[in-house]
């Protein structure tokens, strides 16, 4: 076929016009151009586009994803299924997946993982000191999941939320949001380190049924050689913010831009964290 | 009446409630009656029943499918409401009709697909979208209590509601005159009974005492005659004129006799009485019930004068059997199919769902569960829309598949040597010692509580835990010889290039026939002050039945508090997994909780033999629907090595395996 053309152009010698392979020269160019930038866009859809909402039951991601879409923080309950919204931040938008806690479906995490941006790993500040161990796992399996990535996938930032800051005093030396982000991260970075420690000095029992998948979950791999630390992970950087909604507040229609102002005080670092995601 | 109501999405977002109790607990807050609903029966797939209790309010709920919302209703569990299924339906169909649009916009911004604003900086307006949905709310609520309160007043009459049901209120005529008639009978059977009797009597009285003068001259000069049987018509005659004679003389006979016959009218008319007004009410409420129950609302609708919602209700029956003729053709729904339109309903799923309980059956899932996982499927998916080439088939076991994954996957750390360095690592007050962490193994005879409690000692060992074994099995004959053998066994297998693990393992035993709760707080205290690790406390096998053993084995738990408490079952198991689950850990609960402790249940499942059933695996699906809690291991073999986790998706894919 290649030739046959080869052939029909050649054989017209008159063809070979300077004109012509100035247009040809252009033509190729813009070619190539235009495959450079859809290899650039692919480059970027291969780091995903969506923001995953995580973390226990509770801890506030539907009231967070309803303040962030809707403009005003709704009642909510425990979740049964996976949202998907599209969230206005200035002139882009961003979708974002809010995932139930719930231990028996909050595996679907691991289907967006792929085509995630970031992920916010949303805990609730006024419990975690109850709740660490549980809130550990979670993380555990979020971070195992982040590091497990094929090389090819760009690794998405995870962004740690002490949410609820709002039901923590604020001290003379910190702001609630502060004191919400430190008790958080001592508290997480102490129950990821026994569950460090335990994963690497003991034996597994091996999973049942086809060889492969593991079943000890690794993932906390830290550079030093000393306890974990969130600043010295080795998968990627962990970011940290503090923020809350007042639920119910919202509700009536007349003080609605007021509310707004409220909304974008508790949730701006979220939003600014969003933001450099884009 | 009603505690609480609220009509939901399941993403979660609270579209409208209203609490009526004072103490009510707010909305959205941890302790949401609905929060706990959603938790403990919706995400578990325990919604066969579709009843749920929690903290003396007990829920019911329903689903609407396509556009995802939940309708919750929840009352004081004393109460017996009779109308809340009714209500929900009210609810259900006045709220779509009324907010449809708006619904469908909302449910379709959780489900965006891409990151194009479509319309996402549209305002939402929340607060105003559902503004009139109280005040139709009030009057269906006081419909339907109105309605509640007069079946009730109209229960507590004193009708005869059965003779009374099949008549129409028409036949009143016909039936009344045909009950007194039989009425009238029998009064003059019995009037000729009771005079058989009393002449018997007075022959009797005559012959023996001749007590006569006390009853009047008249009656005593006719009793002297002689007492015969052969004359009783006569006799009665006669004294029906002595009768006549007691009161007024020749009058009196023609006035008797038509007083008599009136008398028996009069009497049959008041009987009639309250069958008539108990036909009249019952005519009516025949009609309501008889057509139907959309018609009952119809009826209270139009007399509370609200036409709107009554119209809506009316329509929604008219419409549905519509539809469902509609979809009949099957090159109607093979359109609808391919525009992505079909919509699943009840008769659809009905044979791929029985089909599907039989699959389950087959892979020896007990018959109980079965039903109920697939029930809990059906309800998920009736309403929903099918697109594409997808069958309902496909639809069905994709559903299934994820409802299975939802029961298998634990909802507590499964993660043992987590937990036993937790408990070791935690702070301690210093005049404390530390207590080992006690594991105690629990089931029926015969299903390898000992065997498997010696693979997770050997998995323990090569963690580096010392370990101590308390024999409170003191029933068995060779249960202590078993034990000691296996400790024998492990302490010569090396650790870590150790040729042997002498000291890492120990036997605690005090023979047989002793009691087993204190063996195990003794060697617990054995166990703490020789600095072991771990306690494992094997018991004897015993039936769920057997209340004397069962409350001796709650006690043991009462006593020692161990960590964990591990219910051993075997893979073989069928039906009977159901009973022997149920039954321990409500034995365990029970008797946990009267003899002062704080209540203990089964903390986790062992599955033993899990290497002869193949790929029919139910039991692990049936125990943990039981209980709600994790397969811990799975042993699978004669060594110490046999011991395994659960892959929940391997056994999610084992069972639907054909």
């Amino acid at each position: 076929m290649g030739s046959k053309l080869d052939a029909e152009i050649m054989s017209p010698v008159s063809a070979f016009t300077p004109q012509m392979l100035v247009v040809a020269s252009l033509a190729a160019a813009i070619i190539i151009m235009i495959a450079l930038v859809l290899l650039t866009r692919r480059n970027s859809a291969a780091r995903g586009d969506v923001i995953l909402l995580v973390g226990l039951p509770d801890a506030g991601k539907t009231a967070i994803m309803t303040t962030l879409t809707y403009k005003q923080t709704l009642p909510t309950h425990t979740s049964m299924q996976a949202n998907s919204v599209v969230v206005p931040l200035g002139d882009k938008s961003c979708r974002v997946i809010d995932i139930p806690g719930h231990p028996r479906i909050r595996d679907q995490f691991r289907e967006y993982i792929p085509s995630a941006r970031g992920i916010v790993f949303v805990v609730d500040s006024s419990t975690v000191s109850r709740n660490g161990p549980a809130a550990a796992e979670h993380l555990h399996q979020v971070m195992h999941a982040i590091t497990s990535l094929p090389p090819s996938k760009a690794t998405p930032s995870l962004l740690i939320l002490a949410h609820k800051c709002d039901l923590l005093k604020s001290t003379a030396q910190a702001t609630p949001a502060q004191l919400a982000i430190n008790r958080a991260r001592t508290i997480l970075e102490r129950e990821l380190e026994k569950r460090r420690a335990s994963q690497t000095s003991g034996v597994g029992i091996e999973g049942l049924g086809a060889e492969g998948s593991e079943i000890d979950l690794g993932g906390l791999e830290c550079t030093g050689t000393g306890e974990f630390r969130f600043a010295d992970w080795e998968g990627g950087e962990v970011a940290f913010a503090g923020t809350s909604v007042a639920v119910g507040q919202a509700a009536s229609v007349s003080d609605y831009a007021d509310d707004k102002a409220v909304e974008s005080d508790g949730l701006s670092s979220l939003c600014q964290w969003l933001e450099d995601q884009l | 009446m009603l505690d609480y109501c609220s009509i939901s999405h399941k993403s979660g977002i609270l579209l409208w409630s209203r609490s009526f109790a004072p103490t009510s607990h707010a909305a959205g807050s941890v302790t949401s009656p609905v929060s706990s609903l959603v938790r403990e029966a919706l995400v578990e797939g325990r919604t066969a029943d579709n009843s749920f209790e929690k903290n003396g309010l007990a829920f019911k709920w329903t689903f609407v499918n396509d556009l995802e919302l939940i309708f919750v209703v929840a009352w004081q569990r004393i109460l017996q409401l009779t109308y809340v299924e009714d209500l929900l339906n009210a609810l259900k169909t006045v709220f779509l009709k009324l907010f449809e649009p708006f619904l469908t916009a909302f449910v379709a911004s959780l489900h965006a697909a891409s990151s194009v604003s479509g319309q996402a900086s549209s305002t939402w307006n929340f607060a105003t979208a559902f503004e009139n949905w109280d005040s139709v709310f009030d009057k269906i609520l006081r419909g339907f209590e109105e309605k509640a309160t007069q079946d009730r007043r109209s229960r507590a009459k004193p009708a005869i509601r059965p003779a009374a049901e099949p008549s129409p209120p028409s036949d009143d005529s016909s039936t009344i005159p045909s009950q007194s008639n039989a009425v009238a009978v029998d009064e003059q059977q019995i009037a000729r009974n009771v005079e058989a009797l009393r002449n018997r009597l007075r022959g009797r009285g005559g012959r023996t005492g001749r007590r006569g003068p006390a009853r009047g001259d008249t009656s005593s000069g006719r009793d002297s005659g002689p007492p015969s049987d052969s004359d009783t018509p006569a006799k009665r005659k006669s004294k029906a004129k002595a009768q006549r004679k007691w009161g007024d003389e020749a009058p009196s006979e023609s006035e008797m006799a038509s007083l008599d016959f009136s008398y028996e009218t009069v009497e049959a008319h008041n009987k009639g009485a309250p069958d008539l007004a108990a036909l009249v009410d019952e005519g009516s409420l025949g009609t309501r019930t008889q057509d139907g129950l959309y018609e009952v609302k119809d009826w209270e609708f139009t007399s509370g004068t609200d036409d709107v919602i009554a119209q809506m209700l009316k329509n929604d029956t008219r419409s549905t059997p519509a539809s469902s003729s509609g979809s009949l053709g099957a090159l109607g729904s093979l359109f609808a199919r391919l525009t992505g339109s079909k919509v699943l309903t009840e008769s659809d799923l009905k044979p791929v769902l029985e089909g599907m309980k039989q699959h389950l059956m087959k892979k020896n899932v007990a018959k109980e569960i079965a039903e109920k996982v697939c029930e809990g499927v059906g309800e998920s998916l009736i309403g929903k829309k099918v697109g594409g080439f997808q069958t309902t088939n496909a639809a069905v076991r994709s559903a299934l598949s994820n409802s299975l994954t939802r029961i298998l996957t634990p909802k507590t750390s499964t993660d043992l040597l987590l937990s036993i360095r937790t408990k070791m690592s935690s702070p301690l007050p210093s005049t404390q010692q530390r207590l080992p962490y006690s594991i105690t193994f629990v089931g029926v005879n015969g299903v390898g509580k000992s065997t498997n409690l010696s693979k997770v000692c050997f998995w323990l060992i090569q963690n580096n835990l010392r370990v101590l074994i308390a024999a409170c099995d003191t029933f068995r004959s060779g249960a202590v010889e078993q034990l000691r053998v296996h400790v024998r066994n492990l302490s010569m297998l090396g650790v870590n290039g150790a040729t042997n693990s002498k000291g890492r393992v120990e036997l605690y035993e005090r023979g047989y026939g002793k009691d087993a709760a204190g063996i195990a707080k003794e060697a617990i205290a054995y166990a703490r002050d020789n600095d072991f690790d771990v306690v494992l406390i094997d018991t004897a096998g015993r039936m769920q039945d057997n209340e004397p053993l069962m409350r001796a084995l709650a006690k043991l738990v009462a006593v020692n508090n161990p960590d964990k408490i591990i219910f051993v079952g075997e893979a073989l198991v069928g039906n009977e997994a159901v009973d022997q689950l149920t039954k321990f850990d409500r034995a365990l609960r029970d008797f946990s909780a009267s003899s002062g402790g704080k209540e203990r249940g089964i903390d986790g499942m062992l599955v033993t033999k899990w290497d002869t059933v193949d790929d029919k695996v139910g039991a692990a699906l049936s125990m943990t629907y039981v209980t709600g809690q994790p397969i811990i291991f799975v042993g699978c073999g004669q060594t110490y090595t046999d011991l395994r986790q659960l892959r929940v998706a391997n056994v999610v894919q084992a069972i639907l395996s054909d």
